[in-house]
């Protein structure tokens, strides 16, 4: 299911990710802060806190952080469509992104 | 404990109370005490957040007269036949779940000097931080000749319950020919383009009776709005020369509304109207302006970084009744300054960690079937106030596809939202 939502998000952009360079930078990353992402976190909660697989916008929890992490440069970069994310990727540093994705992974809605 | 030893404790708190002003050290005596007033998208988040952040190091109280509420978010499409009432209505059991403690009373008084909210029937409940979102309440002498009692003939509707079910009753005993005149509100208010959703709803009903001969009018003191250009496509798009939108310069002001006579008279013209929508300006809700938290605007002035009131630090304020700068009055809005208060109290109570703080909203629109809008916003604190840092909006001519696309995320949406708030 996790996979099925990324793979549906890939769909919408209907484009290719250099999804080789980024999983390289994403990796590289020192430990991530973990209670950041919980704090920036709430704000994916409000549309994303109960979501599911057949939503249009999709479950975020428990999602690959290499892939997270791609999906939101992504809208940052704004190769994705969706005016909101690519409002909410604006303003993320490397740092908050990792952080969020440390924090999905692991974490169960509040 | 037992009721004797409860009384007990009770009474060697007090004693050190008045011997002790240091507010650290009551703090110390037990677990740091957080009130909220008002239990909707404000109110409701912070408490669930305080309450399950902290893992239950602090004690939450959430003070909220209704045992259920129905949200005025998504009210519109209930208007339009796209929802039903009872999808709107939420109950505070998860909440209770969450570890709030919930107190079905109206907050009568904040007693700031003692830190004490009074409820109806005079109990006090202490507190060491208060959350007030008590949203807003309507003025109605800014309407000449509209009240509270006409408000039972023409209603406003902008607050949700029976208000909302009136509106709906006098649309659908509408015929053909009958006319719908608007009075809409001057900002601020909550939810910049709900009048004009709440336009396109009344429009879609009319269509689909097949009404020819019924007209919208909507006399507004504003000289545009939220939305403005894409509404006016959707409405030229679906509802050609049905509704009427006239700025202050065309009708000269709203005279006065006759509620038992069905009229509104303007500068220009007298309409009669079978329904007539009127909404009236607003200002923060009554315990707000009681305990002067607010300014001369009518709102709660506040920190932008904290959402801490200016004028009392024990106290926040979020959601409509507070100025939160550029940010509209949305449930969004409430909804994302709630979070950044419940994490500057947790980080004041229990030395939790404090981060910059980050707000967002997002309102969507339905214009017609699957022809749905949206605006939307990043915010941070800058200068003192709280000012975007990206904006988006809907665009003309938009594929409808994507409009179709936004409609379905405004229900999910919803059902986020909903869930953040309420459990
Ligand atoms: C037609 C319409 C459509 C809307 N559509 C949208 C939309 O699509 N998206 C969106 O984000 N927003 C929308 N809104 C706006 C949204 O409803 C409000 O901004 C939101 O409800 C504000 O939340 P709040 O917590 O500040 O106040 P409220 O929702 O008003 O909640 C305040 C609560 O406080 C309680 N209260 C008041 N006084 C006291 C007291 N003395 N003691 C105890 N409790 C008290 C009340 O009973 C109430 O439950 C819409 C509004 C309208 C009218």
């Amino acid at each position: 299911m996790r996979r099925w939502a990324l793979a549906r998000l890939r769909t919408i952009s209907g484009m290719t990710i250099a999804t080789a360079a980024i999983h390289a930078m994403a990796g590289s990353s020192t430990a991530a802060d973990v209670e950041l992402g919980r704090y920036l976190s709430s704000e994916c909660t409000t549309c994303h806190g109960a979501a599911k697989a057949d939503t249009t916008i999709p479950p975020i929890y428990g999602l690959d952080q290499r892939h997270f992490t791609e999906v939101l440069r992504a809208y940052r970069a704004k190769t994705l469509p969706n005016e909101a994310m690519r409002s909410v990727a604006a303003r993320l540093q490397d740092e908050d992104i990792a952080a969020l994705a440390a924090y999905f992974a692991a974490a169960r809605p509040r | 404990m037992t009721e004797l030893t409860r009384r007990h404790f009770g009474l060697l708190a007090g004693a050190s109370l008045s011997s002790l002003a240091m507010p650290s050290l009551v703090l110390a005596q037990g677990k740091p005490k957080v009130v909220v007033i008002g239990g909707g998208p404000g109110g409701g988040t912070a408490a669930r957040y305080i309450a399950k952040e902290s893992n239950g190091a602090i004690d939450v109280t959430l003070i909220e007269p209704q045992k259920t509420f129905t949200t005025c978010f998504f009210s519109n499409l209930y208007v339009g036949g796209f929802r039903d009432y009872k999808s709107l209505t939420h109950n505070y059991e998860k909440v209770k779940k969450s570890g709030v403690k919930v107190v079905h009373a109206a907050a009568t008084a904040i007693d700031r000097d003692k830190k004490q909210v009074v409820i109806a029937g005079g109990q006090r409940i202490p507190y060491d931080r208060l959350l007030v979102a008590p949203g807003i309440d309507i003025k109605f002498d800014s309407v000449p000749g509209y009240s509270e009692a006409a408000a039972e003939i023409m209603p406003h509707a902008w607050k949700p319950g029976a208000q909302t079910q009136l509106l709906v009753k006098k649309l659908n005993a509408l015929k053909d020919g009958d006319q719908i005149v608007m009075v809409a509100p001057p900002n601020p208010y909550r939810c910049p383009p709900g009048p004009y959703e709440r336009v396109s709803m009344f429009a879609h009903v009319l269509k689909k009776k097949g009404f020819k001969k019924s007209r919208i009018v909507v006399l507004d003191p504003k000289p545009t709005f939220s939305k403005q250009g894409v509404f006016a496509e959707g409405w030229e798009n679906h509802y050609p020369g049905m509704i009427e939108w006239q700025d202050p310069k065309m009708h000269g002001g709203v005279k006065e509304v006759d509620a038992k006579a069905g009229t509104v008279k303007t500068d220009l013209a007298d309409y009669k109207a079978a329904l007539v929508n009127v909404i009236p300006a607003q200002w923060a809700g009554k315990i707000a302006r009681d305990a002067a938290l607010v300014n001369n605007t009518g709102y709660c002035p506040i920190d932008a970084a904290s959402m801490k009131s200016t004028v009392d630090p024990n106290i926040f304020v979020v959601g409509d009744a507070s100025i939160a700068g550029e940010m509209p009055k949305s449930a969004f809005s409430a909804n994302s300054q709630a979070k950044v208060a419940a994490m500057i109290i947790r980080s004041e109570l229990t030395q939790s960690r404090a981060f910059p703080a980050r707000y967002s909203n997002t309102c969507w629109s339905l214009i017609a079937p699957d022809d749905d809008i949206k605006v939307g916003a990043s915010y941070e604190p800058k200068d003192g106030a709280i000012k975007a840092t990206t904006t988006f909006v809907s665009q003309k001519n938009e594929a409808a596809e994507l409009r179709k696309q936004n409609y379905k995320e405004s229900v999910d949406w919803y059902n986020g939202i909903t869930a953040d708030i309420f459990g």
